[in-house]
């Protein structure tokens, strides 16, 4: 028994195979090489290596276990990573095949600065053929893994969407490329939940004993929220905590907002699900001070529109400052009988901020602003 | 036995991967007769690399899922 796993987190692989006790051999495809359109699949391999069936029932299996073909034994081989240097080398002045496949090299066997060549390699390629779905997903692949990493910029999760989204225009029967947008999306266009099965493998996993195997990126948000019919707009009747806009204004000197709106992958649909990044801008002196209040995001829809929550909430940590990243989420969509338009959304945040870690601390508001345009089969937001 | 036990193996990986169809897309490397592709991917267990091949050689039941 040997598995493949199609994951962009393969960390979480581990601890559901921990959990379901699966001890065969896996190897990673995070970018789907293998090009499969959905998962699970399970092939019958004979001992030369050749395909015998693609989708086995279990006549099928009683005749492969019991066909007398020779056991060759395994051969022997040493796998060896491609040559990174040479990857860019031969990569300056390749076509878009080369360059992908240099691409794709760099982002399974480079390290971190390796991903900015394989990013840019992508995008070289994409430039000579705009229309090849795959690099558009590979891209995005490689977007959101720098986005988890200590070389983070801003715009990674939105780039990643994008080339997803595009990934998913050239070929929409792409099930795996659909199911990573609805992996971030709106809970209207979910099929399933993602990863709320986290929680109870690690209580299952501790009642026998063991270790739970470690997540350094923890499913969270969207990634762990159950589909719904509806969008449940039933927790917006809270209080606006600065309708007289009277908290002065951080203009984005201390703390950094980016924005992700991730779209529904069906595109008669409007709902969207905002994903707010917030950071503080260190260079700057910019610091959490989690000693008197968690930080605040007030969302106020545009006429017409609805969201699940118009207060949110991100708690700080333990320590008095601090500067970790702290995201917040909400959907939106157009309320019945409403059509769907491009549209504004106002809000702000709200947060207890010090002017360096040990330096002066205070109470600001940022305001922020997202544009939501809908061309004929997507949604871009500004 | 073995072939019951590894049906059984099937039935629970599939039914634990989640997921809601299986589909190899035509025309892709993964064809019944041919060779399966040699790729060389990370090993889930510690990230090094691992050929395809490291793991064929005998009657083999591959399993492709995710998680999620």
């Amino acid at each position: 028994m040997v598995g493949i796993v199609l994951e962009q987190h393969p960390d979480r692989a581990r601890l559901f195979m921990q959990w379901k006790q699966m001890d065969w051999p896996v190897l990673v495809d995070a970018l789907n090489i293998l090009e499969l359109r959905a998962v699970p699949v399970t092939i019958l391999i004979d001992e030369a290596g050749i395909v015998r069936s693609t989708d086995p029932r279990a006549s099928d299996l009683e005749v492969f276990l019991s066909s007398d073909l020779p056991d060759r034994g395994r051969p022997a081989s040493v796998a060896i990573p491609p040559d990174i240097q040479d990857l860019k080398h031969r990569s300056e002045n390749g076509d878009a095949e080369v360059l992908r496949a240099a691409a794709d090299s760099l982002f399974l066997w480079g390290t971190g600065i390796d991903l900015d060549t394989a990013i840019d390699n992508y995008h070289r390629a994409i430039n000579m053929e705009p229309g090849n779905g795959t690099t558009h997903f590979h891209l995005g692949v490689t977007y959101r893994k720098r986005h988890e990493s200590d070389r983070r910029r801003e715009g990674d999760f939105a780039q990643a969407v994008e080339h997803w989204s595009r990934a998913l225009e050239i070929d929409p029967n792409q099930y795996i490329w659909r199911r990573r947008i609805q992996q971030f999306g709106p809970r209207q266009d979910k099929p399933y939940p993602f990863y709320d099965w986290v929680e109870t493998a690690r209580t299952e996993i501790a009642a026998r004993g063991e270790m739970p195997h470690s997540l350094p990126v923890e499913p969270v948000g969207a990634e762990i929220a159950h589909p719904a019919g509806t969008l449940d707009s039933g927790s917006t009747t809270c209080t606006e905590p600065d309708p007289e806009s009277r908290i002065e204004r951080d203009p984005g000197k201390l703390i950094r907002i980016e924005i992700v709106t991730i779209p529904s992958t069906d595109p008669k649909s409007a709902s969207a699900r905002i994903h707010l990044i917030m950071t503080p801008i260190t260079e700057a002196g910019g610091h959490w001070n989690n000693e008197v209040g968690p930080t605040e995001v007030w969302i106020h829809p545009p006429s017409g529109w609805e969201v699940d929550r118009s207060l949110l909430t991100a708690p700080g940590v333990k320590e008095p400052v601090s500067d970790e990243t702290r995201l917040v989420e909400f959907e939106i969509g157009p309320k019945a009988g409403h059509d769907r338009t491009d549209i504004t959304i106002q809000g702000y945040a709200l947060y207890y901020v010090c002017e360096s870690s040990s330096g002066v601390c205070l109470f600001r508001r940022q305001d922020i602003a997202i544009t939501m345009i809908y061309p004929e089969n997507s949604v871009r937001s500004r | 036995m073995k072939s019951q036990i590894l049906r059984v193996m099937i039935g629970a990986a599939i039914l634990s991967a989640g997921g809601p169809m299986s589909s190899i897309q035509a025309g892709t490397a993964i064809q019944e007769g041919k060779p399966f592709p040699d790729l060389t991917l990370p090993a889930l267990e510690d990230g090094r690399p691992r050929s395809i091949t490291d793991l064929l050689g005998q009657k083999t039941i591959l399993h492709i899922f995710a998680s999620w």
